[in-house]
């Protein structure tokens, strides 16, 4: 009988970092806690050749590289690593992959920073929720949540993950965002 | 940069089994799964050491979740000791160094085939169902190109028309396992071949659940707080099997769902079918919260 197999330092991160996301996504709102701050852990969790991915940050270039993943514009990436702090970057987001009422999968997933517990409240609704939620999110332009509107046909749409440090919070295309 | 750092350290084989590619496919789709919750994402679906039809798509899931912390139950028709379940739980210990158990209440991640365990599941467990036919358009339009097409549109039409053919022929909806159901008022998604009796567990719960289906290669899930309704007309209500007056032979337990054990004079006699809240019972355990009461469901 052989021992159990130990996971190395990469796939104890992976199996952290994609438990966060899961639970993120099927929680909206509620913060959920990474194994290691920053984008290039969920990254590493997620990506490889099979995907096409998009930064504006020119710092995560390298790393994401490394995963294997195209880097390609904005409107082709199923991945995208923006920041959503100004209206032009918003405008820019209207551009993402929504997917297609018969492949919702190919919606783009966007993780965004943002300051989570700080800033402007925003009222929740949707599965994963009881009843409502309110989440205050900081650094992201207002006009986010009427672009989403938009993009989010569902079941078309982009999914939303929101990174402070250690702390994430996901929004699925299918969570109802009310300002206020 | 060398070879070296292009390359990881040779090892007999991956940390629970499936290689990183595939737990990254696996995790991707999986995210894609509770965002649009009932909808069937298509998944690679690997190889692994079973054969396709005994729950290589649940296992899949596992594998992907699973770390030396999780504590694994596995479950096939609400039996712990089925050779299937016995199997995938032994198989799952050994290439993941997890801890196995038998009761509901102490698993992170619970494997099931065709039953949802009668104690409550909490938040911070997770219910993977093995399926094996994950198209419930497929009785009514057998093409999955045109199905999936159905399912865009929101064309359930043929779906009410096969319950009501039922009714109509039969006096009553003959759908037993994997009642047809609508997910957040959207898809229509079979809830896997569980028995009705089950499918109010899934309808606003507290934990999430991934149904994978590995032969058919799609993968779907139900996020918490996530409304599950099985079709129904206004003028016929949903009914669960008549269990809720039935108590168990060996155990005692009572208003649970139960298997029926015909008897050589033509009676029957029945045991229940969650096999450790039987043991339970038998040692004089008090169970979990369960969600049915008396043999009511509790709201």
């Amino acid at each position: 009988m052989q021992s159990a197999p130990q996971p190395d330092a990469r796939e104890i991160r992976d199996n952290a970092s994609f438990h966060a996301l899961m639970m993120a996504l099927s929680r909206p709102g509620e913060v959920q806690t990474l194994p290691e701050a920053g984008f290039a852990p969920l990254a590493q969790a997620l990506l490889d050749r099979e995907c096409r991915v998009f930064a504006d940050d020119d710092a995560l270039v390298p790393v994401l590289r490394a995963t294997g993943a195209a880097l390609v514009p904005l409107a082709e990436a199923d991945h995208l690593f923006v920041a959503l702090d100004s209206a032009a970057a918003v405008r820019a987001l209207a551009g993402a992959a929504v997917g297609s009422f018969l492949y919702p999968d190919q919606g783009a997933t966007v993780i965004a920073p943002a300051q989570i517990g700080v800033g402007p409240a925003l009222t929740l609704t949707g599965p994963g929720i009881e009843g409502r939620r309110t989440l205050r999110l900081g650094g992201v332009d207002p006009a986010l949540w009427e672009a989403r509107r938009r993009l989010c046909r569902y079941p078309e749409g982009v999914d939303l993950f929101f990174v402070d440090g250690r702390q994430i919070v996901g929004l699925p295309r299918s969570t109802a965002v009310a300002e206020g | 940069m060398s070879l070296d750092t292009l390359t990881r350290p040779w090892k007999a084989f991956s940390y629970g089994f499936l290689d990183a590619s595939a737990k990254r496919e696996m995790r991707r789709k999986i995210l894609k799964a509770i965002a649009v919750p009932g909808c069937q994402m298509p998944y690679a679906s690997r190889e692994v050491p079973i054969a396709r039809g005994w729950g290589t798509g649940g296992l899949q899931a596992t594998l992907t979740l699973v770390h030396p912390g999780s504590v694994v139950k596995v479950i096939d028709q609400g039996a712990d000791d089925s050779v299937n379940a016995a199997s995938i739980r032994r198989f799952i210990a050994r290439v993941s160094g997890a801890a196995t158990t038998l009761d509901t209440l102490e698993a992170t991640i619970l494997q099931s085939r065709h039953r949802v365990p009668e104690e409550k599941l909490r938040s911070d467990q997770v219910l993977v169902l093995q399926v094996p036919n994950p198209e419930p358009l497929r009785p009514v339009e057998p093409n999955m190109s045109v199905a999936r097409q159905m399912h865009a549109d929101a064309d359930y039409g043929r779906m009410w028309l096969q319950l009501y053919e039922q009714i109509v022929r039969s006096g009553r909806v003959m759908q037993g396992a994997s009642y047809p159901s609508l997910v957040n008022g959207r898809h229509v998604m079979t809830p896997s071949p569980i028995p009705r009796w089950d499918v109010p567990k899934l309808n606003m719960a507290e934990h999430l659940t991934i149904l994978s289906a590995g032969r058919e290669k799609r993968l779907f899930a139900v996020p918490p707080f996530t409304r599950v309704e099985p079709l129904v007309f206004d003028d016929v209500p949903y009914r669960v099997e008549e269990h809720g007056a039935l108590s168990c032979h060996r155990s005692g337990a009572l208003g649970f769902f139960m298997n029926e054990i015909p008897q050589e004079d033509g009676t029957a006699r029945y045991e229940i079918s969650d096999s450790q809240l039987g043991v339970k019972h038998l040692d004089g355990e008090a169970p979990g919260e369960t969600w049915y009461r008396d043999g009511e469901f509790a709201t």
